[in-house]
């Protein structure tokens, strides 16, 4: 974990992938509301478009036959949200096969969600240090949540937390917009039904960060999309999912 | 698995609740700024992905004639072997038409987009079959890396002769360590960390290197991709 000094130092080695998990993680929360590093990883990123645009290689005449019969029969995400399941009990039978799955592999531990939220301020915004925190300590765990497919590669939604310290930290890209009067829900998923953690409520850039109090080790972590005001169990889809 | 409180059962409203702590005025704040957004129009794959996004496969089709050189040559130049490279430009093919419609021309090129996905691509590819060693030790044999790699089908000759020279020159002002810290890890694959060690040099020695080169890189190519 680098220190907040080099944080701003972090954007050439993040565009050439050359950052490992703890690092990407740490300069993806940082980097969006720096001027400075945003502004590096756009430059950058062009740059290296140049480089990779005179690394040509021509591609073996199979693969764009194969690429295209792939296209006819893949589905393309909406710009907006996948497409909502309107059979109730099949989406709730789906969504309890999927919990079920996770929760068959992870050991049921009690969380006790704290009250408290605390969210990030502009210059050097909370939830990077509360990720250093996270991240220092010695339990300090990553996890990408697994996008369902109806929300592919684009969207991402990562969750770090420190039982130690208290805290999870989450961090979510690329996710599209939900329909009027829809938002995005957080769910810990323990030994019970799925908690509620909070709205994610869809910003311009589909980026938010959010720093929960936590009291307790969680199992599994969830994103679902419900109506405003939230759901006190989950009702749609599960989009994002991962198990601790 | 008891709250604690009452309060903590409350959905948390990130919209109200946080509304207030400037949260949400933080991230749409941390948008890319509009001097930094391609001018529009100016990406001439622009047009083709917007088609794209909205189903029209021959837009598409067009799209991958553009692109595939630079993906599979990127791709290959990572990963290696023919075979597996195949398969992950493929990959990045149909990870480009599922997106197509996400595109965020505030956040680059179609091209650099495409690149920035060849290359994650090919990095997770490598990087999820070898251990770092592994790769590392196979690596220290074979550290000088060319870039004479043939042309593709669809621009020019000229054109693509011309992309090479411009980033031939470009890379030849870089230092020889700098050059070889950036190809290490764009080409090779490795974290900073890895060429490090594959280096014998310092972490910190790497990560200057890594950084004075890409900002020799980007002023000696500008910001157009
Ligand atoms: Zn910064």
């Amino acid at each position: 974990m680098s220190s907040d000094i080099d944080i701003h130092h972090l954007g050439a080695a993040y565009t050439l992938d050359a950052l490992d998990e703890r690092e990407r993680m740490a300069f993806e929360a940082h980097y969006p509301s720096c001027d400075v590093c945003r502004a590096d990883v756009l430059a950058f990123r062009a740059a290296l478009a140049q480089v990779a645009s005179a690394q040509t290689t021509p591609p073996p005449r199979a693969l764009k036959a194969a690429v295209m019969a792939e296209v006819a029969r893949t589905r393309q995400l909406s710009p907006l949200l996948p497409d909502r399941v309107s059979d109730l009990a099949e989406r709730r039978r789906r969504r309890q096969r999927t919990i079920g799955g996770f929760l068959a592999a992870a050991a049921a531990v009690v969380l006790v969600l704290g009250a408290a939220v605390v969210l990030g301020r502009g210059g050097e915004p909370a939830y990077a240090t509360a990720l250093a925190q996270v991240l220092d300590a010695p339990d300090g765990t990553v996890l990408t949540l697994e996008p369902s497919d109806a929300m592919g590669a684009g969207a991402s939604v990562k969750v770090a937390w420190s039982a130690q310290e208290g805290m999870a930290v989450v961090i979510a890209d690329g996710l599209p917009a939900t329909p009027t009067g829809m938002a995005y829900e957080l769910w810990f998923i323990g030994s019970g039904d799925p908690e509620p953690m909070g709205m994610l409520e869809r910003v311009d850039a589909g980026e938010l960060h959010a720093v929960l109090d936590i009291d307790g080790d969680p199992t599994a972590w969830g994103v679902t999309v419900e109506p405003d005001g939230g759901s006190p169990a989950p009702t749609g889809d599960i989009l994002f999912l991962g198990a601790a | 698995m008891a709250p604690n409180t009452e309060h903590a059962l409350r959905p948390l409203r990130l919209d109200t609740d946080l509304r207030d702590m400037g949260v949400l005025r933080l991230a749409r704040a941390s948008r890319p700024g509009r001097d930094a957004a391609p001018k529009p129009g100016a990406d001439p794959l622009g047009h083709l992905l917007a088609r794209a996004g909205r189903g029209d496969q021959a837009a598409f089709a067009d799209l991958y004639d553009h692109l595939a050189p630079m993906v599979y040559g990127v791709v290959l130049k990572v990963v290696r072997d023919p075979s597996q490279s195949e398969e992950v430009a493929q990959e990045v093919f149909v990870e480009l038409w599922r997106l197509a419609a996400r595109y965020d021309g505030t956040k680059g090129t179609v091209t650099a987009w495409a690149a920035t996905m060849a290359h994650r691509r090919a990095i997770d590819r490598v990087r999820s079959e070898q251990s770092a060693r592994d790769r590392v030790a196979r690596e220290v044999s074979n550290v000088v890396l060319d870039h004479d790699d043939v042309a593709g089908t669809v621009e020019t000759e000229v054109d693509r002769d011309l992309d090479r020279a411009r980033v031939r020159r470009a890379l030849d002002r870089l230092s020889p360590v700098q050059r070889e810290a950036v190809e290490l890890a764009y080409f090779g694959g490795h974290t900073y960390r890895e060429v490090a060690v594959l280096l014998d040099v310092a972490e910190g020695t790497v990560k200057t290197r890594i950084r004075d080169g890409m900002i020799r890189l980007r002023d000696e190519l500008g910001e157009t991709a």
